[in-house]
């Protein structure tokens, strides 16, 4: 008894000891700037104010100015759309290569350690990189055009209806290594002997991968696609380096568009608001990714210790 | 058809789709190389100039020999740092790095020993890493202003440290996990006490794996643009925001010194990504996936 409670009084000890430095950083960083942010969706803010302390009650005009922005709608959809999109292209590519890999061949470590290097690549410099490239007289342009025979002259960078493909595309060539890695990892994690008693009773492989492999990948297939989208909600350095929201609008995500609120429009409290109102959405989606995480983490701890 | 013969169409296609990708993957690492080298007039030629055939290394020694005779303008030059950004970038990364491992270490024993943050918290931890940061740099750069952190190297580690806690915690509790409770306890009959327990037991086992989380969450913040960009201005400058001071006032982007830093920037990193290729999976999520 006595000697559980020494235990139990060490253990909270312990506690105070390790957390206070993550609790501390957390009110003396965060927490001013959250304050911060709230007071800024009240008071409007502009750099001919004083200073911050120094701006005027607006109570809820800011909030209802950006609730009912269209430009504002457009960016959250967008937003979504993007993340959505770069979601799915990273996992079937990623996972594509992992099902065409994942059996041991020659050169099959060759393979392996290319494909992880574009996300070893600093996001920046695949947006400056991208941008010698796709540039109308640039490189894929002349590889394509050599393809087809004529010159192939796509706007890549320029053209509104496709610059956020572009993004798009840049993301899966960036991200689609880490659905690549982890469905690797799935794949191998997976127990040899229910696909060898299916292949034995002449199951074809199609159904061997949609009845046996699929189901027991699950976990990690929405473990793979759920960080992959709240990473992709907050991408800034691609969009913002080469098309700062543009041509007109038509890359102007959330981080863009309150980028752009901030330090274009100088417009803070209306960034600030904005901002409030992502923040929270995001609270709300990460919850839910949350709930799903802490379900399926249990699941993969089960498939992996198979 | 027969099995063998299945088998090679099947070796077939493997190879050939494999190899497209790999060509997608590698022509951007080549183009950016490859300009790295060019002269001037090669980098917009059309057709487009693969390799050049008057390679030239000024770039190179235009972003890191200090040759100011090929600067774009004195604008130019008086704000292109090169070395201070790499110092910066140096210290920055290794810095909070070291101490979100740290620190992270030793609430992941914590968490993993004595359950010192529940498996909910655990998850709320997350929201460290996951909610964009994009909603928090407008205040947070104010704030930083009012205090006197702006521009400063120490309000980057700082805020670096609280983001990439969450992968710290995470990825050295599920090594901490791997270390059997037997080590300890008969490391405790032996009368040793809990600080030694740690740093002379559980540390030493999974010391591939702290380096493992070091490197890559060195990998993290050192290509972290977006908090950078807007909390530095000049002194506190890292090497993904200098890139983007390399555009000359009239002819506009300088591709081929950008390339060359870019260069310098991107080799180390792979390098170190490559090292610990084994451990990326478990790093980038979170430890959930251990193998």
């Amino acid at each position: 008894m006595a000697r559980s409670e020494i235990m139990l009084q060490r253990t909270k000890r312990y506690k105070k000891m390790v957390l206070f430095p993550l609790i501390a950083s957390i009110m003396l960083i965060l927490g001013p700037a959250l304050l911060l942010q709230l007071y800024l969706s009240f008071n409007y803010y502009s750099i001919y104010s004083e200073g911050w302390w120094a701006s005027e009650w607006y109570a809820l005009d800011i909030f209802s100015e950006v609730v009912f922005d269209s430009r504002f709608h457009i960016a959250i959809v967008r937003s979504l759309g993007f993340a959505l999109a770069s979601t799915v292209g990273c996992f079937v590519i990623g996972f594509g290569l992992a099902l065409l890999m994942y059996k041991n061949f020659r050169l099959q470590w060759f393979y392996y350690i290319i494909f992880i290097i574009p996300m070893l690549t600093v996001p920046i410099v695949i947006a400056y990189t991208a941008e010698m490239i796709l540039y109308q007289k640039g490189p894929l342009n002349g590889i394509l055009s050599s393809i087809v025979g004529r010159d192939m002259l796509i706007m890549w960078i320029t053209n509104p209806d496709i610059a956020l493909l572009t993004v798009v595309l840049m993301e899966v060539w960036n991200w689609a290594p880490f659905s690549f890695i982890i469905m690797m990892a799935g794949l191998a994690s997976l127990p040899k002997e229910p696909i060898e008693a299916a292949q034995i009773l002449g199951a074809s492989r199609l159904k061997i991968f949609y009845e046996i492999q699929l189901p027991l990948l699950r976990p990690i297939i929405v473990l793979a696609l759920v960080l992959r989208f709240l990473e992709a909600m907050a991408e800034f350095p691609k969009t913002w380096a080469i098309f700062q929201g543009g041509p007109g609008t038509a890359t102007e995500t959330i981080p863009v568009l309150i980028y752009l609120n901030t330090w274009y429009y100088f417009d803070w409290s209306k960034a600030a608001a904005m901002s409030y109102i992502v923040m929270m959405m995001m609270v709300v989606i990460i919850l839910t990714a949350i709930k799903i995480l802490q379900k399926e983490n249990k699941r993969i701890a089960q498939v992996q210790a198979n | 058809m027969t099995k063998s013969q299945k088998q090679n169409l099947d070796n077939v296609i493997r190879y050939t789709l494999l190899t497209v990708w790999l060509l997608i993957v590698l022509f951007p690492l080549f183009w950016i190389v490859a300009t790295s080298f060019k002269p001037d007039k090669d980098w917009l030629a059309w057709p487009p100039v693969y390799w050049s055939e008057e390679p030239t290394m000024s770039n190179y020694n235009n972003v890191w020999g200090g040759a100011m005779e090929h600067a774009e303008t004195q604008y130019a030059q008086s704000v292109q740092k090169p070395f201070t950004a790499l110092r910066n970038s140096t210290i920055i990364s290794f810095i909070s790095t070291f101490l979100s491992v740290s620190f992270g270490a030793f609430i992941a024993y914590g968490v993993s020993r004595y359950k010192v943050l529940s498996e909910t918290r655990m998850f709320q931890l997350l929201m460290l890493r996951m909610v964009p940061p994009i909603v928090l740099v407008g205040p947070l750069s104010l704030y930083y202003t009012t205090i006197g952190l702006i521009d400063s190297l120490t309000g980057l580690i700082a805020i670096y440290f609280i983001t990439t806690l969450p992968y710290a915690v995470w990825m050295t509790k599920s090594f901490i996990d791997e270390v059997p409770i037997e080590l300890e306890q008969a490391a405790e009959i032996m009368g040793a006490n809990r600080w030694t327990i740690i740093t002379e037991v559980v540390f030493p086992v999974i010391r591939s794996g702290l380096l493992a989380t070091f490197l890559f969450i060195l990998i993290l913040t050192w290509s972290e643009y977006l908090v950078a960009f807007i909390l530095s201005k000049t002194d506190a400058v890292t090497l993904p925001v200098e890139l983007a001071k390399y555009e000359g006032s009239s002819e506009g982007r300088v591709y081929g010194r950008q390339a060359a830093l870019s260069v310098g920037i991107t080799i180390p990193l792979i390098i170190v990504g490559i090292t610990i290729r084994k451990h990326l999976a478990r790093g980038f999520s979170f430890g959930m996936i251990r193998k």
